[in-house]
Protein backbone atom coordinates (compact mmCIF):
# COMPACT_ATOMS: atom_id res chain seq x y z
CA UNK A 1 0.00 0.00 0.00
CA UNK A 2 1.37 2.96 -0.98
CA UNK A 3 0.50 6.60 0.90
CA UNK A 4 2.10 9.95 0.42
CA UNK A 5 3.91 12.20 2.58
CA UNK A 6 2.59 15.30 1.90
CA UNK A 7 4.64 17.21 4.06
CA UNK A 8 7.21 17.16 1.46
CA UNK A 9 5.24 18.14 -1.37
CA UNK A 10 5.17 22.01 -2.11
CA UNK A 11 2.06 23.12 -3.88
CA UNK A 12 0.99 26.39 -6.45
CA UNK A 13 -2.77 26.75 -6.19
CA UNK A 14 -3.65 29.12 -9.44
CA UNK A 15 -7.83 30.02 -9.27
CA UNK A 16 -8.78 33.78 -9.35
CA UNK A 17 -11.64 32.82 -7.44
CA UNK A 18 -10.38 33.77 -3.17
CA UNK A 19 -13.11 31.31 -1.98
CA UNK A 20 -11.77 28.61 -4.36
CA UNK A 21 -8.44 29.02 -2.74
CA UNK A 22 -8.95 28.90 0.96
CA UNK A 23 -10.97 25.17 0.40
CA UNK A 24 -7.88 24.25 -1.46
CA UNK A 25 -5.66 25.59 0.95
CA UNK A 26 -7.48 23.71 3.78
CA UNK A 27 -7.61 20.60 1.99
CA UNK A 28 -3.92 20.49 1.19
CA UNK A 29 -3.49 21.59 4.79
CA UNK A 30 -5.55 18.44 6.06
CA UNK A 31 -3.62 16.12 3.96
CA UNK A 32 -0.24 16.87 5.64
CA UNK A 33 0.99 19.91 3.68
CA UNK A 34 2.70 22.47 4.44
CA UNK A 35 4.07 24.70 1.39
CA UNK A 36 0.94 25.98 -0.67
CA UNK A 37 1.43 28.81 -2.36
CA UNK A 38 -1.29 31.08 -4.25
CA UNK A 39 -1.79 32.82 -7.09
CA UNK A 40 -4.95 34.53 -8.87
CA UNK A 41 -4.97 34.26 -12.39
CA UNK A 42 -2.13 32.95 -15.10
CA UNK A 43 0.44 35.49 -15.35
CA UNK A 44 0.84 35.46 -11.91
CA UNK A 45 0.83 31.59 -11.92
CA UNK A 46 3.58 31.55 -14.09
CA UNK A 47 5.68 33.86 -12.25
CA UNK A 48 5.18 32.18 -9.07
CA UNK A 49 5.52 28.71 -10.85
CA UNK A 50 9.24 29.82 -11.46
CA UNK A 51 9.69 31.78 -8.40
CA UNK A 52 8.62 28.71 -5.82
CA UNK A 53 9.41 25.89 -8.29
CA UNK A 54 6.42 23.81 -6.86
CA UNK A 55 6.11 19.88 -7.06
CA UNK A 56 2.21 20.17 -8.05
CA UNK A 57 0.66 22.75 -9.88
CA UNK A 58 -2.97 22.79 -9.15
CA UNK A 59 -5.06 25.18 -11.68
CA UNK A 60 -8.26 26.58 -12.31
CA UNK A 61 -9.29 27.02 -16.37
CA UNK A 62 -10.79 30.33 -16.61
CA UNK A 63 -9.20 33.01 -15.61
CA UNK A 64 -8.52 36.57 -16.16
CA UNK A 65 -5.45 37.48 -18.05
CA UNK A 66 -4.65 34.16 -19.53
CA UNK A 67 -6.55 31.03 -18.80
CA UNK A 68 -5.44 27.37 -16.93
CA UNK A 69 -4.95 25.74 -20.59
CA UNK A 70 -2.78 28.75 -21.64
CA UNK A 71 -1.02 28.67 -18.37
CA UNK A 72 -0.53 24.88 -18.97
CA UNK A 73 1.00 25.29 -22.57
CA UNK A 74 3.53 27.76 -21.19
CA UNK A 75 4.35 25.49 -18.80
CA UNK A 76 4.75 22.47 -20.96
CA UNK A 77 7.43 24.40 -23.56
CA UNK A 78 10.91 22.64 -22.69
CA UNK A 79 13.50 24.90 -22.50
CA UNK A 80 11.08 28.01 -20.86
CA UNK A 81 10.98 26.81 -17.09
CA UNK A 82 13.44 24.42 -15.04
CA UNK A 83 10.25 21.77 -14.66
CA UNK A 84 8.31 21.32 -17.76
CA UNK A 85 7.44 17.86 -16.64
CA UNK A 86 5.46 19.33 -13.31
CA UNK A 87 2.27 17.41 -12.58
CA UNK A 88 -0.49 19.86 -13.70
CA UNK A 89 -3.97 19.24 -12.18
CA UNK A 90 -6.64 20.97 -14.08
CA UNK A 91 -9.49 22.01 -11.38
CA UNK A 92 -12.28 23.36 -13.11
CA UNK A 93 -16.60 23.89 -13.17
CA UNK A 94 -15.95 22.76 -17.32
CA UNK A 95 -16.76 19.35 -17.36
CA UNK A 96 -17.75 18.70 -21.60
CA UNK A 97 -16.08 16.29 -23.18
CA UNK A 98 -14.45 18.73 -25.47
CA UNK A 99 -12.60 20.42 -22.65
CA UNK A 100 -11.49 16.97 -21.45
CA UNK A 101 -9.79 17.13 -24.39
CA UNK A 102 -8.67 20.11 -24.94
CA UNK A 103 -6.80 19.99 -21.36
CA UNK A 104 -5.46 16.08 -21.81
CA UNK A 105 -4.05 17.78 -25.79
CA UNK A 106 -2.44 21.04 -24.11
CA UNK A 107 -0.17 18.60 -21.51
CA UNK A 108 -2.50 18.62 -18.53
CA UNK A 109 -1.65 15.83 -16.02
CA UNK A 110 -5.19 15.25 -14.19
CA UNK A 111 -8.30 16.29 -14.54
CA UNK A 112 -11.01 16.93 -11.66
CA UNK A 113 -14.35 18.53 -11.95
CA UNK A 114 -15.64 20.83 -9.72
CA UNK A 115 -17.75 20.20 -7.25
CA UNK A 116 -14.67 19.72 -5.34
CA UNK A 117 -13.79 16.46 -2.71
CA UNK A 118 -11.30 16.04 -0.70
CA UNK A 119 -10.94 12.36 -1.78
CA UNK A 120 -11.10 13.34 -5.34
CA UNK A 121 -8.50 15.53 -4.77
CA UNK A 122 -5.98 13.38 -2.90
CA UNK A 123 -6.60 10.52 -5.45
CA UNK A 124 -5.52 12.83 -8.69
CA UNK A 125 -2.80 14.05 -6.52
CA UNK A 126 -1.65 10.22 -5.46
CA UNK A 127 -1.76 9.28 -9.14
CA UNK A 128 0.61 12.11 -10.46
CA UNK A 129 2.90 11.02 -7.29
CA UNK A 130 2.86 7.01 -7.55
CA UNK A 131 2.29 6.54 -10.52
CA UNK A 132 4.19 9.47 -12.98
CA UNK A 133 4.02 8.97 -16.90
CA UNK A 134 6.35 9.21 -19.55
CA UNK A 135 6.49 12.42 -21.16
CA UNK A 136 5.89 12.12 -25.64
CA UNK A 137 7.28 15.08 -28.17
CA UNK A 138 5.71 15.17 -30.90
CA UNK A 139 6.17 17.85 -33.69
CA UNK A 140 2.57 19.31 -32.22
CA UNK A 141 2.83 17.79 -28.38
CA UNK A 142 4.55 17.91 -25.52
CA UNK A 143 3.55 16.45 -22.09
CA UNK A 144 2.79 13.31 -20.74
CA UNK A 145 1.69 10.23 -22.49
CA UNK A 146 -1.92 10.80 -23.74
CA UNK A 147 -1.96 6.71 -23.91
CA UNK A 148 -3.34 5.38 -20.63
CA UNK A 149 -4.17 1.95 -21.59
CA UNK A 150 -4.12 -0.31 -24.74
CA UNK A 151 -7.42 -0.42 -26.95
CA UNK A 152 -7.55 -4.16 -27.89
CA UNK A 153 -10.45 -3.12 -30.45
CA UNK A 154 -8.57 -0.72 -32.07
CA UNK A 155 -8.35 -1.56 -35.63
CA UNK A 156 -6.29 1.31 -37.26
CA UNK A 157 -2.49 1.81 -37.74
CA UNK A 158 0.33 2.77 -35.02
CA UNK A 159 0.06 6.25 -35.28
CA UNK A 160 3.70 6.87 -33.53
CA UNK A 161 6.49 5.47 -35.78
CA UNK A 162 9.49 3.86 -35.05
CA UNK A 163 8.91 0.94 -32.33
CA UNK A 164 6.27 -0.15 -30.48
CA UNK A 165 4.19 1.84 -28.36
CA UNK A 166 4.63 1.59 -24.44
CA UNK A 167 1.93 1.92 -22.54
CA UNK A 168 1.72 2.07 -18.68
CA UNK A 169 -2.20 1.46 -17.68
CA UNK A 170 -3.91 3.85 -16.64
CA UNK A 171 -7.65 4.79 -16.08
CA UNK A 172 -8.79 6.93 -19.07
CA UNK A 173 -8.94 11.03 -18.22
CA UNK A 174 -12.09 11.10 -19.82
CA UNK A 175 -13.53 8.04 -17.65
CA UNK A 176 -12.03 9.95 -14.65
CA UNK A 177 -13.42 13.28 -15.16
CA UNK A 178 -16.75 12.35 -14.21
CA UNK A 179 -15.41 11.23 -10.77
CA UNK A 180 -15.53 14.18 -8.44
CA UNK A 181 -16.09 12.45 -5.24
CA UNK A 182 -19.20 13.04 -4.33
CA UNK A 183 -20.82 11.03 -1.67
CA UNK A 184 -17.33 8.58 -0.41
CA UNK B 1 30.51 20.54 -5.42
CA UNK B 2 27.28 20.87 -6.52
CA UNK B 3 25.09 17.77 -7.56
CA UNK B 4 23.75 17.93 -11.04
CA UNK B 5 19.90 17.08 -11.48
CA UNK B 6 19.29 13.65 -13.15
CA UNK B 7 19.52 14.20 -16.94
CA UNK B 8 15.62 12.91 -18.51
CA UNK B 9 16.37 9.27 -19.81
CA UNK B 10 15.08 10.07 -23.77
CA UNK B 11 14.33 7.43 -26.15
CA UNK B 12 14.26 8.41 -29.68
CA UNK B 13 11.49 6.95 -32.24
CA UNK B 14 10.90 8.16 -35.77
CA UNK B 15 8.45 10.58 -35.08
CA UNK B 16 8.87 11.15 -31.27
CA UNK B 17 10.73 11.13 -28.50
CA UNK B 18 9.79 8.95 -24.81
CA UNK B 19 10.90 11.07 -22.05
CA UNK B 20 11.12 9.57 -18.59
CA UNK B 21 12.19 12.48 -16.45
CA UNK B 22 13.80 12.27 -12.97
CA UNK B 23 10.83 11.55 -10.55
CA UNK B 24 11.30 14.41 -8.22
CA UNK B 25 8.23 13.25 -6.19
CA UNK B 26 9.61 10.17 -5.17
CA UNK B 27 10.31 11.57 -1.97
CA UNK B 28 7.03 12.07 -0.85
CA UNK B 29 6.21 8.03 -1.51
CA UNK B 30 5.52 5.48 1.53
CA UNK B 31 5.33 2.00 0.95
CA UNK B 32 3.74 0.66 4.41
CA UNK B 33 4.49 -2.78 5.06
CA UNK B 34 1.81 -5.19 5.39
CA UNK B 35 -0.51 -4.16 8.54
CA UNK B 36 1.47 -1.28 9.47
CA UNK B 37 -0.44 1.65 11.02
CA UNK B 38 -0.52 4.90 9.55
CA UNK B 39 -1.08 8.47 12.07
CA UNK B 40 -4.37 10.19 10.47
CA UNK B 41 -6.73 9.57 7.29
CA UNK B 42 -5.28 12.41 5.19
CA UNK B 43 -8.98 12.48 3.47
CA UNK B 44 -10.88 12.53 6.79
CA UNK B 45 -8.37 14.93 8.00
CA UNK B 46 -9.22 17.13 4.92
CA UNK B 47 -12.57 16.79 5.47
CA UNK B 48 -12.71 17.48 8.81
CA UNK B 49 -10.94 20.77 7.92
CA UNK B 50 -13.19 21.49 5.47
CA UNK B 51 -15.75 21.24 7.63
CA UNK B 52 -14.55 23.73 10.04
CA UNK B 53 -14.88 26.24 7.21
CA UNK B 54 -18.33 25.55 6.81
CA UNK B 55 -19.60 28.43 9.13
CA UNK B 56 -18.72 30.77 6.39
CA UNK B 57 -20.38 29.10 3.09
CA UNK B 58 -23.27 30.92 3.70
CA UNK B 59 -21.50 34.21 3.69
CA UNK B 60 -19.44 33.10 0.37
CA UNK B 61 -22.36 31.90 -1.24
CA UNK B 62 -24.05 35.18 -0.78
CA UNK B 63 -20.88 37.31 -1.79
CA UNK B 64 -20.76 35.00 -4.89
CA UNK B 65 -24.20 35.96 -5.73
CA UNK B 66 -23.61 39.40 -5.13
CA UNK B 67 -21.08 39.54 -7.54
CA UNK B 68 -23.18 37.72 -10.50
CA UNK B 69 -25.67 40.03 -9.54
CA UNK B 70 -22.92 42.93 -10.40
CA UNK B 71 -22.14 41.68 -13.45
CA UNK B 72 -25.66 41.23 -14.38
CA UNK B 73 -26.35 44.69 -13.47
CA UNK B 74 -23.01 45.80 -15.70
CA UNK B 75 -23.90 44.10 -18.94
CA UNK B 76 -27.60 46.11 -18.56
CA UNK B 77 -26.08 49.15 -17.67
CA UNK B 78 -23.62 49.07 -20.54
CA UNK B 79 -24.27 46.63 -23.20
CA UNK B 80 -22.97 43.37 -23.48
CA UNK B 81 -19.45 43.65 -24.43
CA UNK B 82 -16.15 40.97 -24.75
CA UNK B 83 -15.00 42.33 -21.65
CA UNK B 84 -18.70 42.28 -19.01
CA UNK B 85 -19.46 38.79 -21.41
CA UNK B 86 -16.49 37.34 -19.55
CA UNK B 87 -16.94 39.08 -15.96
CA UNK B 88 -20.43 37.31 -16.22
CA UNK B 89 -19.51 34.25 -17.99
CA UNK B 90 -16.89 33.63 -14.79
CA UNK B 91 -19.23 34.87 -11.95
CA UNK B 92 -21.39 32.06 -13.03
CA UNK B 93 -19.18 29.48 -13.90
CA UNK B 94 -17.85 29.99 -9.86
CA UNK B 95 -21.42 29.12 -8.63
CA UNK B 96 -21.55 26.39 -10.77
CA UNK B 97 -18.41 24.87 -9.16
CA UNK B 98 -18.29 25.89 -6.44
CA UNK B 99 -22.42 26.06 -4.93
CA UNK B 100 -22.06 22.32 -4.16
CA UNK B 101 -19.48 22.68 -1.70
CA UNK B 102 -21.21 25.56 -0.12
CA UNK B 103 -24.30 23.90 1.00
CA UNK B 104 -26.27 25.31 -2.50
CA UNK B 105 -26.28 22.29 -4.64
CA UNK B 106 -29.87 22.80 -6.32
CA UNK B 107 -28.08 26.22 -7.63
CA UNK B 108 -25.47 24.83 -9.95
CA UNK B 109 -27.46 23.44 -12.52
CA UNK B 110 -29.40 26.89 -12.92
CA UNK B 111 -25.50 28.52 -13.09
CA UNK B 112 -24.54 25.99 -15.67
CA UNK B 113 -27.34 26.94 -17.87
CA UNK B 114 -26.58 30.48 -17.74
CA UNK B 115 -22.99 29.24 -18.40
CA UNK B 116 -24.06 27.80 -21.72
CA UNK B 117 -25.85 30.25 -22.44
CA UNK B 118 -23.31 32.57 -23.06
CA UNK B 119 -21.13 30.19 -23.81
CA UNK B 120 -22.45 28.77 -26.88
CA UNK B 121 -24.53 31.99 -28.42
CA UNK B 122 -22.31 32.79 -31.37
CA UNK B 123 -23.15 36.36 -31.43
CA UNK B 124 -22.69 37.96 -28.43
CA UNK B 125 -25.12 41.38 -29.67
CA UNK B 126 -28.05 38.44 -29.43
CA UNK B 127 -27.37 37.31 -26.11
CA UNK B 128 -30.97 37.53 -24.32
CA UNK B 129 -30.53 40.00 -21.54
CA UNK B 130 -34.77 38.53 -20.41
CA UNK B 131 -33.16 34.99 -20.17
CA UNK B 132 -29.54 36.17 -18.50
CA UNK B 133 -31.73 38.14 -16.25
CA UNK B 134 -33.99 35.11 -15.06
CA UNK B 135 -31.26 33.05 -14.15
CA UNK B 136 -29.71 35.64 -11.93
CA UNK B 137 -32.66 36.07 -10.50
CA UNK B 138 -33.07 32.06 -10.35
CA UNK B 139 -30.11 31.42 -8.91
CA UNK B 140 -30.81 34.77 -6.06
CA UNK B 141 -34.45 33.15 -5.45
CA UNK B 142 -32.97 29.10 -4.51
CA UNK B 143 -30.02 30.36 -2.14
CA UNK B 144 -32.13 32.54 -0.47
CA UNK B 145 -35.10 29.80 -0.12
CA UNK B 146 -31.98 27.41 0.57
CA UNK B 147 -33.71 26.50 4.37
CA UNK B 148 -37.32 25.75 3.48
CA UNK B 149 -38.68 22.44 3.21
CA UNK B 150 -39.64 23.25 -0.82
CA UNK B 151 -36.71 24.91 -2.48
CA UNK B 152 -35.96 20.98 -4.14
CA UNK B 153 -39.17 20.86 -5.94
CA UNK B 154 -39.07 24.51 -6.23
CA UNK B 155 -35.24 25.07 -7.60
CA UNK B 156 -35.53 21.85 -10.13
CA UNK B 157 -38.58 23.00 -11.51
CA UNK B 158 -36.60 26.70 -12.20
CA UNK B 159 -33.86 25.06 -13.03
CA UNK B 160 -35.35 22.55 -15.92
CA UNK B 161 -37.58 25.55 -17.00
CA UNK B 162 -34.45 27.79 -17.81
CA UNK B 163 -32.41 24.82 -19.31
CA UNK B 164 -35.09 24.14 -21.69
CA UNK B 165 -35.96 27.43 -23.29
CA UNK B 166 -31.75 27.99 -23.15
CA UNK B 167 -31.08 24.89 -25.37
CA UNK B 168 -34.42 25.50 -27.90
CA UNK B 169 -32.62 29.45 -28.07
CA UNK B 170 -29.05 28.00 -28.88
CA UNK B 171 -30.24 25.14 -30.91
CA UNK B 172 -32.09 28.06 -33.12
CA UNK B 173 -28.46 30.20 -32.77
CA UNK B 174 -26.27 27.25 -34.23
CA UNK B 175 -28.66 25.91 -36.67
CA UNK B 176 -25.97 26.02 -39.26
CA UNK B 177 -23.21 25.32 -37.21
CA UNK B 178 -23.59 21.11 -36.62
CA UNK B 179 -20.10 21.09 -34.22
CA UNK B 180 -21.55 23.50 -31.91
CA UNK B 181 -24.86 21.60 -31.76
CA UNK B 182 -23.48 18.17 -30.81
CA UNK B 183 -20.92 20.09 -28.43
CA UNK B 184 -24.34 21.56 -26.61
CA UNK B 185 -26.09 18.22 -26.70
CA UNK B 186 -23.54 16.01 -25.80
CA UNK B 187 -23.92 15.54 -21.84
CA UNK B 188 -21.60 16.51 -19.44
CA UNK B 189 -18.95 14.48 -17.87
CA UNK B 190 -19.50 15.63 -14.54
CA UNK B 191 -22.68 15.12 -12.49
Amino acid sequence: MVRIDFNRLRFLVIDDNAHMRRILRTLLHGFGTREVYEAEDGAAGLEAFTHYSPDIVITDWAMPIFDGLELTQMIRQPGANNNPYVPIIMLTGHSEKKRVIASRDAGVTEFLAKPISAKALYQRVLNVVANPRPFIRTRSYFGPDRRRNTNPNYAGTERRKGGKAEVITQQPLLEKAGVTGQGR
Amino acid sequence: MSKKPDPAAVSTFADHEVIVPPNKLKKAVQRLKPGEKVAFDPVERAEAALAELAADFSVWMESECARLDAARNAVRASGITQGSKDVLFRAAHDIKGQAATFGYPMVAPVADSLCRLIEHTPDIARLPLRLIDQHVDAVRAIVHRNTRGDVGKYAAELAEKLRHVTDEFLMRENHDNPDTLESILSPSLAP
